[in-house]
């Protein structure tokens, strides 16, 4: 279980979160929506201490986790892997090698071992055969895949998605939510996915929460988004321009 | 009242902004210096990365500072001939005066502006870059210290290489004036090479600076990149500040640390 408490967040004059509190139960898939700069993504940087709040609490498995020191992190961001929006491979070193990282930083593993299991992983995502081109060398769509095959290598419980499906194709696209639905079904994985894209969101998503004006606007399952009655929720999921949404 | 709106800065606070900020910036820099230091101090750094940080710094700014040094060195000698000859037709301190200025201040000067421009530059951009495409954190998300693994390579590599590029770009911009005297006005390659004006107190002041640029470069120039926010153009706005704030710290280190010297040695 993932619990935010009443999480605020400023940048400079701007308080992005203005007392966010949700709870995401273990084993679902779940979707944060909200228009750009709302602060999907800051918010859930800060589960794995990539920001940190201003106030506000932040429990993972019923344990604070909110003030720990940059160290005390490492052991979440095995338990919690990251796939972030621009697929963020190191551009100095090849497919197989990004894959590696985690494995020789988070369990000593040496070069060979961790390049063995590296290999394991990409042949997941079916890159196996491309592990050994540099990150310039793949489009958006087998990049994104390879920075998956990297967050799963640990075996994490909780995989956080930033706006996984944005610039793919439809295929590529579809890929990516299965790979997400197979986790949760399979492995019991628990994923939060910051997303605006509906497709995805409608087919495999288990809860929604919309962040509007800093806080958690609506938070329920996929057919409580469809039927909700707040005009701003359905502005926002059927993409109309004019409403009561202030952006 | 005087009619102004109670919301637009008054003069003091405006005046006082970019004081704020270069105070800000300082202490970040101090901060990351001191980690920095800390982590060198306390972990191995990666040897595969120092040895690329080692080239990129050293090898690949050659050409540039040797032909920059170079061409100095002719123009150097060619204007000092051009007074010598006006003034008191006796070139025999030309080589010996020029020398002098090259070990103690030419030549660690301009070598550290040539570095702070082409390695600042190029630090700035590829950190930003990481910064705004998330690859910092990713980093982080594995463990690994950005400051460990970003910062440090290129601050062991800075300081020896800034003196490597220093003491080639010396001889050769001293060649270049010998070349100058000799064909300009015939001065004898044993008149010019003359060391008696070099002291040691020189020669220190020479690798002090060097050591000490080689190693503020990095750290300032990390730090523009580490603050990059926004898109391509915070990475712009990020190497621009690199090269201004690495730039300036040439200058201002240029000057502690001649007049600590001078203090010394008088």
């Amino acid at each position: 279980m993932i619990e935010f408490q009443d999480i605020h967040k400023r940048f400079g004059e701007r308080e992005i979160l203005q007392g966010v509190s949700l709870r995401v139960p273990e084993g679902t898939v779940q979707f944060i929506i909200g228009a750009s700069g709302a602060g999907k993504s800051v918010l859930v940087k800060q589960l794995v201490g990539l920001i940190r709040p201003d106030s506000g609490r932040i429990l993972l498995d019923g344990e604070e986790i909110t003030h720990l020191s940059e160290r005390d992190f490492y052991p979440i961001r095995k338990k919690c892997a990251m796939v972030f929006q621009h697929a963020t491979l190191f551009d100095s070193m090849s497919l197989l090698e990004n894959v590696a990282l985690p494995l020789r930083k988070h369990r000593n593993m040496n070069d060979a071992e961790a390049a063995g299991h590296a290999q394991g992983m990409l042949e997941l995502v079916q890159m196996g055969e491309m592990a050994h081109r540099m990150p310039a060398d793949v489009g958006d769509g087998l990049r994104k895949r390879v920075a998956i095959a990297r967050a799963l290598t640990l075996e994490p419980r909780v995989m956080i998605f930033d706006e996984p499906t944005t610039a793919l194709d439809p295929m590529a696209a579809s890929h990516v939510d299965a790979l997400i639905r197979r986790l949760a079904e399979e492995q019991g994985v628990t994923s939060i996915v910051v997303s605006h894209d509906l497709r995805s969101i409608f087919s495999i998503a288990d809860r929604v929460a919309m962040i509007y004006q800093g806080r958690i606007r609506v938070d329920g399952t996929t057919d409580a988004i469809r039927h909700s009655e707040d005009p701003v929720v359905q502005q926002f999921i059927q993409g109309q321009p004019e409403g009561p949404m202030e952006l | 009242m005087n009619g102004k709106d109670s919301s637009e800065p008054m003069f003091i606070e405006r005046l006082g902004a970019p004081l704020g900020d270069l105070v800000r910036t300082l202490r970040e820099i101090f901060v990351l210096l001191g980690r920095t230091v800390r982590t060198v101090a306390s972990e191995r750094a990666d040897r595969r990365e120092v040895v690329r940080q080692l080239f990129d710094i050293g090898v690949e700014s050659l050409l540039f500072i040797g032909v920059t040094l170079g061409v100095l060195g002719v123009i150097s000698l060619y204007q000092g001939c051009t007074q010598l000859e006006r003034v008191l037709p006796d070139f025999s301190r030309a080589g010996a005066t020029y020398l002098a200025t090259l070990v103690r201040e030419f030549g660690p000067v301009i070598c550290g502006l040539m570095v702070a421009t082409r390695t600042g530059s190029a630090i700035a951009a590829q950190v930003g870059s990481m910064v705004v495409t998330e690859q910092v954190d990713a980093l982080r998300m594995c463990n690994t210290d950005p400051v460990r693994y970003l910062v440090v390579p290129r601050f062991l590599a800075g300081g020896p290489m800034l003196l490597m590029l220093t003491i080639i770009g010396v001889c050769i911009s001293f060649l270049g004036g010998m070349l100058t005297a000799r064909i300009g006005w015939e001065v004898p390659y044993s008149t010019y090479v003359n060391l008696t004006m070099v002291h040691s107190h020189d020669v220190v002041m020479g690798v002090l600076k060097s050591l000490s640029f080689g190693y503020a470069i990095p750290i300032i120039a990390a730090h523009a990149g580490l603050s990059a926010h926004g898109g391509s153009e915070g990475v712009g706005a990020a190497t621009t500040r690199s090269v201004v704030n690495c730039s300036f710290a040439v200058i201002v280190l240029d000057f502690v640390i001649s007049s600590s010297v001078y203090l010394v040695v008088n």
